[in-house]
């Protein structure tokens, strides 16, 4: 539910105007019904204090109009009172009480008359403390009737009565309110249910309209997702002229633009690739013919004179080094024509490691460095191009033996649950941190002004950090000026899986140092 | 005897370097510089080898290698611009014994050629693998009167297996033996032919029963009673 709100923009708008809405519709239902409720009260409140008035008058007028000369006739009297205030009452049925004031000598057979169905505790001592205080007025007090199983609001009314013979009495009348009370209910249930189709009418009204203006921004959030995919011909409908239409147009012009531009640079950069391997294929068959009749050449060359004897020498050599470049051109070249079919087999890694390490022995010897291996005893097996590993390996060591400056080369091999990793590291001249941000480009060299001697074409990197692509791994590099170079290669062991961390430490163990 | 060999290039000059590389080895070389001539000229001259460039003009090397492998098992090795592997497997698929991938040098072509033309040693032995019977001194396969022809590399290629029964042969210790590669090479080469082969002596090639896969390592001869 926190996650719709966070989320959707329409539930985030609906939930607000609801809640609004809401608070709202109660503060005006609250401030309706006590207004209501006030005004019938005080309706009734008048209503009730002139038939008490008419009550007080009638009663009084009995009284005086009658000679009362013992208890009997008094009580005869008082009795024929109430049942005559019960009826007399015009709107709604009252109830009567004709209570005697305490404090005043005792009447032998005197009982006080009141209707038959009042409860006492609807005259609360205190009112008839108030009234026996206000003799000539009335006084009246909010009081609560029990009506059946429910309680119900009334009013009580009193004021002091003198009777001759009797003494001071206290005339009570109780009024129910009973039917304003119904009449409240029936205005706040009407209210209810009014205030609950209101929110419903907002919800439905703040979500229809907030569709309106949301759907076409998450159509757009949609494309946008899409093109950034690369699904470049995504287009928004344009309908209308209001601002959502403006977005619309705006969003397709943009994206037009953007398919224009990146077709056309794709365009360009396939063109570029195509001359780049149509040329490296059309220089095969002639490189051939120059192969076969330089080798000719060099291997005859005791039956030529010196200078022509140097002259085939030189020019294997770079036939060799043109070689070299042609066919690692062609391999780049097949990487960027996305021509390039991995052939996965389950090897071991240390084996691989071995034999690059063993192919590139002679130039080791050559510079005087020597290599080492540092691998675990067993056998570390992952599904690799055997083949194109074997290469990166050999271009790493090829390099470490270069710019290793005769010292020690070592190769590490390390592995964990789901990856195997090589590291291969020379404690040689190191690079600065520019280099290091170039060392994976196509023909950098670290160093123009060093000579170039184990004859590299430029390219080793370049293919080794596309050969580690193709196996979903990493080759990362770190260095230091004078304190040597490392480059470790992290491959998953089956190929389809991705790697979190790789099992050998970048710089390496003791280097750091 | 100097073993003649069949050089089919469309280019000039790289036709005139192989034949130049070729005879100082001590091969015997004729040419076609394209597809249509070169099935003339084997049958005219009938080669011991053919060196058959992929790219020709009119007929491509893997038409000609196919109309050359309806009637003749003559090693063929193809000449090939790019190392890709639909031109590689086609080659292969259409009957070609081996491949070398432009620009290659003399001496690579040469030990190419040379272990196609190297006959099986002299103390092969007649061998019986299910109800195939191989003589190495005529080539022969034969199950009951039926005669099947294979190819020298096929039958070199049964001949290893059949030799040691039951011992299994990876790809590459098949590579070294029947083909002469002394580092690794591609695997593809024997998949292929394993291929070929079934598709002539196997009764059933999608259930053999004498060239067996053992998967994760290689192959091995079987015998159909099993």
């Amino acid at each position: 539910m926190i996650s719709l709100f966070r989320r959707s923009l329409t539930a985030r708008a609906v939930l607000t105007t609801v809640f609004l809405g809401g608070l709202s519709v109660a503060i005006i239902g609250s401030f309706l019904s006590y207004s209501l409720a006030n005004s019938f009260y005080q309706n009734r409140l008048s209503q009730v204090l002139t038939e008490t008035e008419r009550a007080v008058d009638s009663v009084q007028t009995t009284i005086a109009a009658s000679s009362l000369t013992d208890e009997t006739a008094l009580q005869t009297l008082l009795n024929s009172v109430v049942p005559s205030l019960e009826i007399a009452g015009g709107s709604a049925p009252r109830q009567v009480a004709l209570l005697r004031s305490p404090g005043q000598g005792q009447l032998q057979l005197f009982q006080s008359p009141i209707s038959q169905n009042l409860d006492l505790r609807s005259i609360p001592d205190q009112l008839r403390q108030e009234v026996r205080q206000s003799p000539g007025r009335l006084t009246y007090t909010p009081v609560s009737l029990a009506e059946g199983q429910a309680d119900v609001p009334g009013i009580t009314v009193g004021t002091p009565i003198a009777i001759p013979i009797a003494g001071d009495f206290e005339l009570y009348l109780v009024y129910s309110l009973s039917a304003e009370q119904r009449a409240l209910e029936l205005v706040q249930n009407a209210l209810a249910i009014g205030g609950f189709f209101l929110l419903a009418l907002i919800a439905a009204a703040s979500f229809f309209v907030t569709r309106r203006v949301v759907a076409p921004v998450e159509e757009a959030a949609e494309a946008a997702r899409e093109i950034s995919e690369g699904k470049l011909d995504k287009r928004l409908p344009e309908a209308g002229q209001d601002i959502i239409a403006t977005l619309a147009s705006s969003f397709n012009k943009m994206a037009t633009s953007l398919q224009t531009q990146i077709e056309r640079l794709d365009a360009l950069s396939r063109m570029q690739r195509r001359f780049v391997s149509d040329v490296s294929h059309e220089l095969r068959t002639p490189m051939t013919t120059i192969k076969l009749a330089g080798e000719v050449l060099f291997s005859n060359r005791s039956k030529l004179e010196p200078a022509l004897s140097r002259s085939a020498e030189l020019l294997q050599d770079q036939i060799e080094r043109f070689d070299r470049l042609l066919s690692d051109l062609l391999e780049i070249s097949r990487y960027d024509a996305g021509a390039i079919v991995p052939e996965f087999e389950v090897h071991d890694v240390k084996a691989v490691a071995s034999a690059a390490i063993k192919s590139i022995e002679p130039l080791a010897k050559d510079r005087n460095t020597s290599l080492h291996l540092l691998a675990p005893e067993e056998s570390i097996r992952a599904e690799i191009d055997a083949r194109r590993i074997e290469r990166l390996l050999r271009n790493l060591l090829s390099n470490a033996i270069e710019h290793g400056g005769g010292k020690d080369v070592t190769v590490e091999v390390g592995e964990n649950l789901q990856a195997v990793a090589i590291c291969v590291t020379d404690r040689g001249v190191g690079m600065s941190r520019n280099e290091l941000e170039r060392v994976f480009d196509r023909f950098w060299r670290a160093d123009p002004a060093r000579q170039r001697s184990v004859g590299g074409t430029g390219l080793g990197l370049a293919i080794s950090k596309e050969d580690s692509a193709l196996h979903r791994g990493w080759l990362q590099v770190w260095s230091k000026p004078k304190v040597g170079t490392s480059f470790r290669l992290t491959l998953p062991k089956t190929k389809d899986a991705v790697i979190a961390n790789s099992p050998l430490p970048l710089p390496p163990r003791g280097l750091e140092a | 005897m100097t073993h003649r060999i069949l050089v089919v290039d469309d280019d000039d000059a790289l036709r005139e370097m192989v034949g130049l590389v070729l005879s100082a080895s001590g091969y015997s070389p004729v040419f076609a510089s394209d597809g249509l001539s070169a099935v003339e000229v084997f049958r005219d001259q009938n080669p011991d080898l053919v060196l058959l460039d992929i790219m020709l003009p009119g007929q491509s090397g893997i038409e000609v290698c196919k109309s050359i492998r309806a009637f003749s098992g003559v090693p063929i090795v193809m000449l090939t611009a790019k190392g890709d592997t639909d031109d590689v497997v086609a080659g292969l698929e259409a009957g070609a014994d081996d491949y070398v991938v432009k620009p290659h040098n003399g001496a690579e072509l040469v030990a190419r050629i040379r272990a196609r033309l190297r006959p099986i040693s002299d103390e092969a032995i007649t061998v019986q693998i299910g109800s195939l019977s191989l003589d190495p001194k005529t080539f022969e396969v034969r199950r009951g009167q039926q005669h099947l022809s294979l190819t020298p590399l096929e039958f070199k290629l049964l001949h290893t297996l059949a030799a040691k029964p039951q011992q299994v042969f990876s790809r590459e210790m098949l590579l070294e033996q029947v083909w002469g590669y002394q580092y690794k090479a591609d695997t593809r080469l024997v998949n292929v032919h394993v291929q070929r082969l079934r598709s002539k002596i196997e009764e059933d090639p999608e259930n053999p029963k004498i060239v067996m896969t053992v998967r994760g390592h290689g192959y091995r001869a079987g015998s159909e009673t099993q």
